[in-house]
Formats: C-alpha cells, sequence, structure tokens
C-alpha cells in the first residue's frame, strides 16, 4: 500500500483523536479539519490521496463539502463516517463516487482495513479480477471514477459469481436508483434482503427509495 | 505505545466504576465505547477522553453489535446490576467470542455459579475487604493502653 | 408438581390460578411487598417476598425440591440469571424464561436456556400470519419459528369435508395431530372423517403453512 496523505474532516474531537491515533500504524502522513470550510481550504493548498469525511458538521453540510471536494479534485477518494442509522444519503453520496462508509463507533483494526482496501483498490489490475471480491472492489473503484456503466458490468459479473450474497445487488441498486431506474433498483434492494434480511444498507435503501418523497429522484 | 498494545475495550455503564475505567484506557491510548442507557450519565467522562459515547441497553443485542463488539479485545461490564453484567458478559463471551470479560458482582452468593459458567468476576466487597483485612494483619498497630475505666 | 413463578402484574395471578386448579403446588417469588401480600391473600400460593436471582430466596422458596421453574419478570437480564441459577445450582429439571427482545431468544438458547419464549415474537407472528384467516384461532411457532402449530376451524365451505385424511393427501411436511370435535379429542387415523365445526391442531414447516391453508379452507393467503 502506497499512502502520502489522508485528511480526516469531522467536528468531534475523539473522532480525529481516535481515526488519527489508528492511523499512525499505516505510515501515513495524517491532517485534521474540524469543518468543511477548513478542509476545503486545505484540500486547495496541499496533495492528499483521502479524505474521511462526516456527513453530520456543522457549517457547510457534508454532502456540499463533498461535492465541492469533486471539483476541486475528482479523484481523491473518500470515506464516509456515518453514525448507526443515518446512512440515508447513501445514493447522493454514491453518485458522488464516495461508496465506503464507516460507522461509529468503529475499531482501530475496521479502519485500518477499510483504509488500505480503498487506497489499494487504485492498483487493481482490470484483467485479473476474477473472484467476488475482487469484481465488487474493481465496481467500487469504477464508481469513484464515476464510470456507472462500467460498475453495473462488474457488479453483474459479481453476481453470477456467487448469487447468494447481498453486496452486490444493493450496490447494483443504488447505480440503477441513480440512473433513475427505481423500479429495477428496489427489485435489486429486494433480492440483496432476501438474501441476508439482516443485511442493513438494503434495508436502509429500500426503506427511502419506497418512502415517495414530493422530490423525487424520478423527476429529474 | 505501539499499536498492537492497543485494545478496543467496550466498557459497559458509565457510573462511577465505569467513567473512571474509560477516563483511564482512553487517556493510555486505548480505543473506547462506553454504552448507557442514560445519557447524562456520559458527563462523568472526563473532557480529554477520546472514546466513543453509545446510549442504549447492553442487555438487547443490537445494542452490543452497534458497539461492535464482535472487534473488541476487551468487555467490562460495570452497571450497578449484577445481571445486567453477568448476562453482558456472557453474550460477550459465547456469542461474541470476545477474548477478555469481566464483570463486577456485588452479590458474592452467586459468584459460584458464574465461575462455574466461565465469567471473571470482580467483586468490590471482597476486594475492599481483603485490603481491609490485609492490613490489620499485616502491619502491627499499637494496642491501647487500659485505661481503667 | 411443584412450580416456582418469578415476576408480577396479572399475569402472574391468572398463570397461578390456572396451575392451583390443576393441582399443582405453586410458589411466587416476587420483589413488590404489596403485590406479594395482595397475591397470598387471594391464592392458594406460597408468596416469597425478595430477589428471585438470589440464590437464597430461592432456596427458601424451595428450590431444590421444584419441578419447574417460570421466570417472567419484565427484565431479560434477571430472567437469564434465575433459569441459569435454577439450572446449575438447584437443579430444576425444567426452566423456562420469558424474553422481551425477540433477539434474545436466541441469545438465551445459545446460553444454554432450553425454553425461552419471546412475547413479542409470538405477538407479531400471529397477526402477521393470521390477519387474513379468522378460521386460525391459534398459531404457535416452535423450534425457533422452525415449525408451525395451528388451530383451525373447518366451516362448512371447506372442500375437505366429508372426507378421509387418507383421501385429503395433505402437503408434505404436515400433519393432522388433533381434531377437537364437541368434546371429544381425536387422534385422527387415516379411516377418520372431517366434519363441518370440526377444530384441526396441523403442524406445518412455515414454507408449506400456505400450502396447507389452502388445501384444507379452500381459500388462499
Amino acid at each position: 500500500m502506497n499512502v502520502k496523505s489522508i485528511l480526516i474532516v469531522d467536528d468531534e474531537k475523539n473522532i480525529r483523536l481516535t481515526l488519527s491515533q489508528s492511523l499512525e500504524v499505516l505510515k501515513a502522513e495524517v491532517d485534521t479539519a474540524v469543518n468543511g470550510e477548513e478542509a476545503l481550504a486545505k484540500l486547495k493548498e496541499k496533495d492528499f490521496n483521502l479524505i474521511l469525511l462526516d456527513l453530520k458538521m456543522p457549517g457547510i453540510d457534508g454532502i456540499e463539502v463533498l461535492r465541492q471536494i469533486r471539483e476541486i479534485r475528482p479523484d481523491i477518494r473518500v470515506i464516509i463516517i456515518t453514525a448507526h442509522g443515518t446512512i440515508d444519503s447513501a445514493v447522493e453520496t454514491i453518485k458522488l463516487g464516495a461508496v465506503d462508509f464507516i460507522q461509529k463507533p468503529f475499531a482501530p483494526n475496521e479502519i485500518r482495513e477499510l483504509v488500505s482496501r480503498v487506497i489499494d483498490r487504485d492498483q487493481i489490475d482490470k484483467q485479473k479480477v476474477a473472484d467476488y471480491a475482487s469484481s465488487i472492489e474493481f465496481a467500487k473503484k469504477c464508481i469513484c471514477e464515476r464510470h456507472f456503466d462500467a460498475s453495473i458490468e462488474h457488479l453483474r459479473a459479481a453476481i453470477s459469481l456467487d448469487p447468494s450474497r447481498p453486496e452486490a445487488f444493493n450496490l447494483l441498486g443504488a447505480i440503477l436508483e441513480i440512473q433513475d431506474d427505481i423500479l429495477e433498483a428496489q427489485k435489486n434492494y429486494r433480492a440483496a434482503l432476501s438474501l441476508d434480511p439482516t443485511y442493513e444498507p438494503a434495508r436502509i435503501n429500500l426503506n427511502r427509495s419506497t418512502t415517495w418523497k414530493p422530490k423525487s429522484n424520478i423527476i429529474h | 505505545m505501539s499499536s498492537d498494545l492497543r485494545y478496543f475495550v467496550i466498557i459497559v455503564g458509565c457510573g462511577r466504576l465505569g467513567s473512571y475505567i474509560a477516563n483511564k484506557l482512553s487517556h493510555s491510548g486505548h480505543s473506547v465505547v462506553v454504552i448507557d442507557s442514560r445519557e447524562s450519565a456520559f458527563n462523568a467522562l472526563s473532557s480529554e477522553y477520546s472514546g466513543f459515547r453509545l446510549e442504549g441497553d447492553a442487555t438487547e443485542f443490537d445494542v452490543l453489535k452497534q458497539a461492535k463488539t464482535d472487534q473488541a479485545d476487551v468487555l467490562i461490564a460495570t452497571t450497578h446490576e449484577d445481571n445486567v453484567n453477568v448476562m453482558v458478559a456472557q453474550v460477550a463471551k459465547k456469542l461474541f467470542h470476545v477474548p477478555r470479560v469481566m464483570a463486577r458482582v456485588f452479590d458474592l452468593k452467586r459468584e459460584k455459579v458464574y465461575h462455574h459458567l466461565g465469567i471473571e468476576t470482580v467483586s468490590p466487597t471482597l476486594i475492599a475487604g481483603d485490603v481491609f483485612l490485609e492490613s490489620i494483619t499485616t502491619s502491627p498497630i499499637a494496642k491501647r493502653e487500659g485505661i481503667g475505666l | 408438581m411443584k412450580i416456582l413463578i418469578v415476576g408480577g402484574g396479572k399475569v402472574i395471578y391468572f398463570l397461578c390460578r390456572t396451575f392451583v386448579s390443576k393441582g399443582y403446588i405453586v410458589t411466587v417469588i416476587n420483589r413488590d411487598h404489596d403485590e406479594c401480600v395482595r397475591l397470598s391473600r387471594r391464592l392458594k400460593v406460597t408468596v416469597v417476598h425478595g430477589d428471585g436471582s438470589d440464590p437464597q430466596i430461592l432456596e427458601e422458596a424451595g428450590a431444590f425440591t421444584a419441578n419447574a421453574i417460570l421466570a417472567i419478570t419484565p427484565n431479560d437480564e434477571d430472567n437469564l440469571v434465575i433459569c441459569q441459577l435454577a439450572d446449575l445450582q438447584f437443579h430444576i429439571p425444567r426452566t423456562l424464561a420469558l424474553v422481551n427482545d425477540p433477539d434474545n431468544e436466541e441469545v438465551f438458547r445459545q446460553l444454554g436456556i432450553k425454553t425461552a419464549l419471546s412475547t413479542t415474537y409470538i405477538l407479531s407472528s400471529l397477526i402477521e400470519q393470521r390477519a387474513s384467516f379468522d378460521e386460525i384461532t391459534n398459531l404457535i411457532p416452535v423450534g425457533e419459528g422452525k415449525v408451525n402449530v395451528m388451530e383451525l376451524l373447518l366451516n362448512e365451505n371447506s372442500p375437505v369435508v366429508g372426507q378421509t385424511l387418507r383421501d385429503i393427501a395433505m402437503p408434505e411436511n404436515s400433519l393432522v395431530a388433533v381434531i377437537l370435535r364437541d368434546d371429544e379429542t381425536i387422534v385422527p387415523r387415516g379411516a377418520t372423517v372431517l366434519q363441518s365445526a370440526d377444530r384441526l391442531i396441523v403442524m406445518t414447516l412455515p414454507e408449506n403453512y400456505s400450502q396447507v391453508l389452502k388445501k384444507l379452507t379452500g381459500e388462499s393467503e
């Protein structure tokens, strides 16, 4: 793994501390920001290759920060920090190329594994994608680069390699939802849930997508 | 501290004992999650405490899952209810396979059964009692002279 | 049979009344002093005031000679410890715990409690499964929901009325265990003819539950 530098954006001191301490071992250069404004300022000065971003912050909210990060640095990898049961904007962040989530509270190992996985993902060679896990990883890489069609292709490949796991169905659903194919999206969320009724992300996605909202995604 | 000496510790109950342990462990660089069903209990945590707070009832399986007990190195049950501590300790050990699990137990009468169940218990009464007894039997005490009432 | 019950509330009162009328010897352990007084006035049971998860109280209540114990307090942790003490320290042969959090049903089983009942689970599956069927008066999932036991009333429109069980060809993995007819209880054989107004106790696996319903009532879910 080759980490140059990581930026942690969270208004809570304990989260910034826990994250920096956990990431020390990876020999990465870690910088922190207490809100979106500071994060965006630091981003203009310095070259980061990974950002850990809290969505709920005072000031500019996380989604808006993510949107602006995309304008400044479209290539940067972003991991979203969420509290339990609050990932209702998952589709919104995926649309902006952030496909990795970590839920509070987190164990140090959990953070290190996720960060390593996200960074190693860039090195995956398309030719070598052969199993379920690497297909998912490659699909996520495509999402980060906003190549949604390529991502769908790899998710379908993952499903045909192992049709018994919920993750690929759920991600596929999210991408279809972004592409405004709500019915197909829901079919995939349901498929994920029927494979594993405890699979939280699919449950949240299905609930959200079946709840009617005046500003529905269908309308744009 | 080197990273392999850093533990992921879950503390159930944020009373005097729970908050004391949480503050100390967090201060020495361990990653800590404190669970308590009353949000106000977290006021006992110091301002330097850098761990997580989780509001919920730890006898609910889902709350332990949220705390990521499956990844914990240590769990310490410190609530003032023996039965809560004993139940949480067993769930942590048998269902989440936490390598080191400890429970505070006030009532000594039940200890035998808990030992049988393989739970490491700590009894405040026993510890304090032993310290007092030790101090009486080991250090010399000047006996009062008879005053001859 | 000697039964220990730990808990309180109306449920306890009626449970005791039922058990006493069946001739069982019942001892109740309850933490609330006033409730203890009330129970002992109204019922022919021994009432012990105290914490049922305290071994001393259990012993006073006669745990060493009890045949069964029911832990039905509102706290899962108390019910767990009561049953574990009853089993490990007093060797009471049958222990039953009530769980409030339905997830704890499985947790208790893993921790060695043989019978853990979740009222939440029972009620919610009752509602889900009988919602559209008035004929089903009772439905209990047993064995972690791997088996359904239901009580079903045959009305005159049922396609199976007048047929023998042998001719009906019940779906696989199902069994008509008992027929309640007037005051009679019949354990049926192949030649038993089903009649209108029979109440059938039927066991099925959850997956062929709806097939069985369709077969016996003619309606589909």
